[in-house]
Order: structure tokens, then sequence, then C-alpha cells
């Protein structure tokens, strides 16, 4: 186990930036999940901590110890990589063995560690078989065999179940954090899935354009999400936002009412701004008439699209020129293009810069 | 409406009786002088020189091929001149060609492109412009007249070709597998011998047969470096031996002729599969 540091690390490639001051400590043993859009440089940091790419500015730490320089193989990490990575030469059984033999060890010590980890992932029945003969999870569980029978200080994995199929991709996921608490090293874990990064990880670290926006628990990024990014990319479907004028420390929609908390109408006082940008979770949406009187939130709009989920359905609708997405029982009968209001609390709000799109805090 | 009737008429289309004469008249194009030198093999002298030649020889025999043996020419020692001679060109090709086209292909440096087309530029060279300059290098290192000289020479022709070649084997190794390698704590070279070359293996046997084809239809060099009879390939020895000012033994150079294309069918047919495999490429890939 490790405790990871990274310090104002850079990245460049030529004159292109593609990571930025990014500042982050893993702490030992813990499940951490890079997200972001593709360029976010999630790729790029993880490969930084793999020692597949050299840091262009600032310092990296195993522990205590300063790794910039380090070799990757002399690193004692394991990758799983996005499209396996796996030896098509070699059987299963080497593919997860050649690791070991480089280290010298003995081999009936190899041997009971290989057989160890393919009893745990199911792969026992396939030692034999080359790679070619096995299907994509399979794969994906001879790689993840080859990170654990190394039994490495930090456990790194780019991307490991997106060439995976919708159900296997949910069913990885629990062996993963089952392997994870089995071996007890540091896991790095990359993915642009959200769904996968508030299921798995400990901690998430959201990025975009080469920096690290937030770093927190799925609860503080859901709850309390720093900025609007942060924002509209934790959470299916996305938060909805717009732009609304304040005047006297409120918040005026034209097309409804907003009455803000005491303490919402102090951040607004405070800042003190002709414009604030709102956002709401479509899961804090429902419908109501135009009269409803009881609400804090009150907004009309018109409705773009319906998107029908079985269960339930998501609602498009656009107020003040921006766009908002509820969730709605299917029994609720809408249809594009009905007028339509909403209701809220107060307290489900998230108010925003609307020029450096920082929550207002 | 005209696509839709053509669609409809399951009948040999024009462009499809294009093709097939064409094939047909490649192949003809390719496999008559090989008829023609295995059926002149056979062939008694008499028949050989006939003016209406004949299509299959009247009275089949074996002459030509015995009078090989019985000459005073040590043919059997062509022929493994040839052999050796071209078997170490490919091995010596594809030893420096791997490390080569491995840097080549992974390696970022800034003049990667510059010293990638360089190495092309040579292969460029007619045959005839670095004959005078090898002449002298080998000259100076005394190496005129012997088989290493003989190997120096293919190789400066094969080696460009063979790293090229290579190069683009090297490039279809995913490099997640070489990665994965770094991970597991390999260092590079030991990547190259126990990742990288297991894959390009096909591509390894090809370069090496073109490279061996090449070195065994050289004519020019042999001719050149090589003085002493008993030293000759078989391709130059057949020329300095069948064909002289007054008369041409057809029948023996054609049963020569035979023995020395033997080898080189052979070897071609042996590595096919993977040939066909290395360059349509992309078949070491993914797995």
């Amino acid at each position: 186990m490790t405790r990871i540091v990274l310090r104002n690390v850079e990245k460049h490639y030529g004159n292109v930036p593609v990571l930025r001051d990014c500042n982050l400590e893993i702490k030992n043993g813990e499940f951490i999940v890079l997200v972001g859009p593709s360029g976010s440089g999630k790729t790029t940091l993880l490969r930084i901590i793999a020692g597949l790419e050299h840091i262009t500015a600032g310092d990296l730490y195993f522990d205590d110890t300063l790794v910039n320089d380090v070799d990757v193989g002399d690193r004692d990490i394991a990758m799983v990589f996005q499209n396996y990575g796996l030896y098509p030469h070699m059987t299963v059984y080497e593919n997860m063995a050649f690791g070991l033999k480089r280290r010298k060890m003995p081999k009936d010590e190899i041997d009971r560690r290989v057989r160890r980890a393919s009893e745990m992932l199911n792969i026992a029945p396939y030692l034999a078989r080359r790679p070619r003969q096995l299907s994509g999870g399979q794969r994906q569980r001879v790689a993840l065999g080859r990170a654990i029978v190394r039994d490495p200080k930090v456990f790194l994995l780019d991307e490991p179940l997106s060439n995976l199929d919708a159900h296997l991709r949910v069913q990885m996921r629990t062996e993963i954090l089952k392997v994870h608490r089995a071996v007890a090293a540091t896991a790095v874990y990359v993915t642009h899935d959200q769904v996968e990064a508030l299921t798995m990880g400990d901690r998430i670290v959201v990025m975009a354009d080469g920096r690290i926006h937030q770093v927190g628990t799925p609860d503080e990024l859901y709850d309390n999400p720093d900025n609007k990014f942060v924002a509209s990319f934790i959470g299916t479907p996305a938060m909805g936002f717009f732009d609304c004028p304040v005047a006297s420390a409120e918040a005026k929609p034209s097309a409804g009412r907003v009455r803000l908390t005491e303490a919402q109408r102090t951040l607004l006082h405070r800042n003190c701004k002709a414009k604030v940008t709102v956002g709401i979770r479509p899961e804090r949406l429902s419908l109501t008439n135009k009269e409803d009187d009881t609400a804090d939130i009150l907004l009309h709009g018109t409705v773009e699209a319906v998107e029908m989920l079985g269960s339930e359905q998501y609602v498009h609708f656009v107020v003040d020129g921006g766009a908002l997405t509820a969730r709605v029982p299917r029994e609720q009968q809408v249809r594009a293009g009905d007028s339509v209001t909403f209701r809220a609390d107060a307290k489900h709000l998230y108010l925003f810069d609307p020029e450096s799109s920082v929550t207002l805090r | 409406m005209s696509t839709a009737t053509k669609i409809s008429r399951p009948r040999l289309a024009p462009g499809s009786i294009v093709r097939w004469t064409a094939i047909a008249f490649a192949l003809f194009w390719s496999l008559a002088p090989i008829y023609w030198m295995l059926s002149t093999s056979l062939k008694t002298e008499l028949e050989a020189t006939r003016l209406h030649p004949t299509l299959w020889p009247e009275a089949p025999t074996f002459a030509n091929y015995i009078g090989l043996t019985g000459t005073s020419l040590p043919f059997v020692a062509f022929f493994f001149n040839t052999v050796l001679s071209c078997l170490l060109t490919a091995v010596v090709c594809v030893v420096i060609a791997t490390p080569a086209a491995y840097a080549l292909s992974r390696a970022r440096f800034r003049l990667a492109g510059t010293v990638g087309y360089t190495i092309l530029a040579f292969r460029m060279l007619p045959m005839v412009v670095v004959l005078a300059p090898l002449y002298l290098l080998l000259l100076n290192a005394r190496l005129l007249d012997t088989g290493t000289g003989l190997v120096v020479g293919f190789t400066t022709f094969g080696l460009p070709f063979a790293v090229w070649m290579m190069k683009s084997f090297v490039d279809a190794v995913p490099i997640e597998v070489e990665e994965a390698a770094r991970v597991d704590g390999y260092p590079r070279w030991q990547i190259l011998l126990r990742v990288v070359v297991p894959l390009i293996m096909p591509g390894i046997l090809t370069t090496g047969t073109f490279v061996f084809m090449e070195a065994w239809n050289n004519l020019i060099y042999p001719l050149t470096f090589i003085t002493t009879m008993e030293k000759q390939t078989l391709p130059a020895a057949l020329v300095l031996t069948f064909t002289g000012q007054f008369k041409t033994d057809w029948g023996g150079m054609m049963a020569a002729a035979t023995i020395t294309t033997l080898p080189l069918m052979i070897a071609f047919f042996a590595v096919q599969r993977s040939m066909v495999r290395g360059l349509t490429s992309g078949a070491v890939a993914g797995a």
C-alpha cells in the first residue's frame, strides 16, 4: 500500500499543455476514480503515476519518495489497460506469470499465485488458452489477474470496462471492487462514465481541460459541486441551468417565481451580481399547476422533448433560454409542445457565478 | 432502373470476362518460361536446338541433370556457395533490421523521419552506382573473391529494404502490449526479444525470404566480386559456363537453371502463408 502525492504536476506535449497544476493526495489503500470527458487529461495523469509518461514540471511522490525519475518497472505498480494489453503469443497462465518471472520468483510460488488469482476471477479453466480464444470479459479478467498476482503497491486501471457490453460492465464493477478489497492496494481508476465513478470510488477526481476541478466523495460531489462543470457532470440526467436576473438579492426569472432561503439571499447580497446562474437537479423538480402558492420555486416553460425510460420519463423544457430536465413518473401525461409548470424547494437550488461558473459561497 | 436490370441478371459480366482474361494472361506470362525451362531441361541436345521446337520432349531424359555432375565444373559447390551466402545475408539483414526497425517505429526523436527516409534513399540507388565504391571497399578490406565479401555486398542492398519492411510489422504491434511488459518490469531489449519478436515472427520470415530471394537473383555482385570459379554462385556460374562464343548448351543450362530456381520456390512455398499474412498486415495486432 502506498500514499500517492502529486504536487503542481504539469504535462506538455511540445507547446500543448495537457495537464495544468495538478495537486492531489491519494490515501493509502484508497480506491480513487479519475473521471472527466475525453481530452480532460485523466489518462495522462494515470500514465504519469504509472511512469509511462514523463512529468514536464512538478513532483510525484510514492509515500515520501520522489519518483519523478523512477522507471516504470521499478515503481511496483500493476496496470490494467483499456485494450487489455495481453501478450497474444502467450497462454493465460504465461500472461499472468510473465511479470513474476522477471522478479525471479520460485516456480512453485508463481504457480500458487497464478492459481489463486485465476480461481478468484473464475478463469481457472482457461489457463492453457491464448487471449484470442477468450471472450472480452474473460480477457478483462486475465488482465486483472495479471495485475493482482504481482501483489503491487499501486493498482492502476485505465477505462478497463469500456470495451465490455453494458450487462458485463455492471458485473465487472463489483468484481473489481472485490479484487481491490482482497489485494488492499492503492487503486487509481480512470473512466469517462460518471456512473462508474459514483458507484466505485471512495473518492472521485473530476477533471476537464487538463485541470482537476474537484476532489471528493460521491456524496460531496453530488451535494456540493464546486462549479457548474462538476454539477453538470455528476448525476444522470445532468443538472439543468438557467441564467436569471437578480433584483434586491432575489433571483427573478421572467417565467415563474423564485423565493430563496435566507442563506441564499445573503449569498446573493454578498456577491452583488446583476445575474446569477441557477441549477436544479432533474429529480428535484415536480409537475404542478400555475397557481401553486406553496412552492418556493415555480418555473413555466414549454416541453421540448420527452424521453420514456419505462418506470419514469425525462422531460426536457426551456426556461429563460436555459435547458432544464425533470424526472417525472410515467403516469403523468406530458408531450412535446405542452406548456408546463414545475416546482422545487429553494434548498435544492444551486447558485453559480455566471462569469466564472464557480459555486457562490 | 438500369442498375436494377443489371443486378437481376446473374450472367458473366463484361467486367469479369476482362478480369479473367487478364488473370489468364498474367498466369501464362509468368508460368510459360518456367514450363519452357523444365521441358528444355529434359530434351536431348539435338531436340533442344531444333529449328521447330517441340512443346514436350519426344524422349524425356535426365541426361542434362546427370551431365551437370559429370562436368569438370563443381555445380554442387556453386549450389552451396549460393545457399550459404544468401542464407547468411538473410540472417544478417534480419538480425540488424529488427532492432533498427523497432527503434524507428517506437523511438520519438527529432530526426526519426530523416533517418528513416535516408535509409530508404539508399535503396533507390541503382545497384551499378554502388558497385565501384563497394569494389574498392572490399579490395581494401581484403574481402574480394571471398564469401564474406559477397555477403557484405548483398547486405548493403538488402538491409534498407529489410528495415523498412520490418518497421511496418513493428508498427502493427499494439503499444499496450509493450507497455504491459514495461509495467511487468522488463527492460527495452528484453521486451524486443520476448514480446515484439515473437509477435512479428511472420514479418521476420517474410522479410528474410525476400532478402534471400533478392540475393539469389543478384548476378552483378558475384560476377564482379568473385574471380575464382569455385567460389562462384549458381546464377553467375550459369552465365559463365553455358554461354560460349560459338555454342550454347541449352539443355544443360536449363537443367542448371531448374536446380537454381528450385530452392527459391521451396523457400517461397514454405513461408507463403505467413508471407501473405505479413503483407496484408494487421494480422499480428489485436488477437
